[in-house]
């Protein structure tokens, strides 16, 4: 096997054989599976269904569950691989097509990925880490209209609750800010975002 | 905030032994800005110049400390409410002067009063930066820029008297989130306008 793009390490020894088991699937029942793959790798949160499909498939199909099972585990391998390098469609269909599975398997499978990969990418990207991620902001504001100092007082307060995640859990920062430091701040985010979007 | 009662004004007359106009100028800002509940420590300091006993000497500043704070507290800016305050027979001299060093006092003190009221904690500080992201472990390219905001938050300076605890809170923002941020602080800037135009 020549070299792969989706991987530098060595490839399960498995893996040659599930392809040759997955070339004797039909071209209906591949393009079956494969929906089943992407809507998991595109929604990966939900476990739970990716294993009734894929009973489900192994039902309808007389295949057994479990060389099904590890047949999607082979497939699995290229699609994390091509996420993590960012490779092309063509990268993928010539990887598979290494790994031996059939001209025809791997060219749908490609587009399968080519239209996908713009959601795959954006959860990997949102799967990066970030420090203290800023999740939500509430505020109020109001007129402060006496204390125990000033019988009268008329001035306006701004009052901001950031939640903000430290690891798994959730903080709330209460911070009160005077109406010049709002017209700061504000200017202040202004500029970030200016910032951020000459980079973008 | 109690008015002045009888004791407090007997123990101003006081004031007619100090050394000079200056004397009580200085008193009375020490006085507005001394603890109420301290008056210890001030009065020891004064009472030489005065020549009175520790006991009076606390008196006087506990009492330069209730009419400086009244007159800030009720917001008085004019000469007669303030002469207004003193009994008939209290000494006129030392009437007018206190009341001259307190009108030229008053913006100075509501200032202060109003920077000292309790709150939320404060924003002292802002500073932010903007990074690209280039690698991950779940990517290996990308060019994803984020910005990196650090508030610098005073806790609520009355607890912490003379030593403000100021903590520092770096978050981080992806280029979503900070549109929606400045969503919300437009929002604020169109409805502060709204009530300031009213």
């Amino acid at each position: 096997m020549g070299l792969l793009n989706f991987t530098r390490d060595p490839v399960p020894e498995a893996v040659s054989g599930d392809m040759h088991n997955l070339n004797q699937l039909s071209a209906q029942q591949f393009s079956e599976l494969t929906e089943v793959l992407f809507r998991f790798l595109t929604e990966p949160k939900e476990v739970e269904r990716f294993l009734t499909q894929l009973s489900d498939f192994a039902t309808m199909n007389k295949i057994s569950l479990g060389p099904l099972k590890n047949i999607v585990k082979s497939i699995l391998l290229v699609p994390n691989g091509a996420l993590k390098r960012n490779l092309s469609s063509e990268q993928v269909r010539a990887d598979f097509i290494a790994l031996g599975l059939s001209e025809e398997k791997a060219s749908y499978f490609a587009e399968q990925w080519k239209v996908n990969s713009p959601t795959l990418t954006r959860l990997a990207v949102g799967q990066t880490l970030m420090i203290n991620q800023l999740i939500d902001m509430e505020w109020k504001f109001g007129v402060t209209a006496g204390s125990s100092e000033l019988e009268k007082v008329g001035s306006i307060f701004l009052q901001l609750k950031l939640v903000v995640k430290k690891g798994t859990q959730l903080e709330n920062v209460y911070v009160e800010l005077t109406l010049p430091q709002f017209y700061s701040f504000l200017h202040e985010m202004e500029r970030v975002k200016t910032s951020l979007e000459s980079f973008s | 905030m109690a008015a002045l009662g009888d004791g407090d004004f007997a123990a101003l007359q006081i004031l007619l032994k100090a050394p000079s106009k200056d004397a009580v100028r200085q008193l009375c800002q020490e006085c507005f800005s001394s603890p109420p509940a301290a008056p210890g420590p001030l009065a020891q300091r004064a009472c030489p110049g005065l020549a009175v006993s520790a006991e009076e000497a606390e008196q006087l500043v506990s009492a330069l400390h209730n009419l400086t704070r009244h007159v800030v507290y009720r917001g008085l800016t004019g000469a007669e409410d303030i002469l207004c305050l003193f009994p008939e027979n209290f000494h006129q001299n030392l009437k007018n002067l206190l009341t001259k060093i307190i009108l030229e006092n008053i913006s100075a003190w509501r200032n202060e009063a109003q920077a000292s009221q309790i709150s939320l904690p404060r924003l002292v500080d802002m500073d932010w930066r903007v990074d690209i992201k280039t690698s991950s472990d779940s990517i290996v390219r990308m060019a994803v820029p984020t910005c990196l905001l650090q508030l610098k938050i005073q806790e609520d300076a009355a607890l912490c008297g003379n030593n403000p605890v100021v903590s520092a809170l770096t978050v981080e923002l992806s280029k979503e989130t900070l549109d929606t941020m400045l969503e919300g602080l437009g929002r604020i800037r169109d409805q502060l306008s709204a009530v300031a135009n009213k």
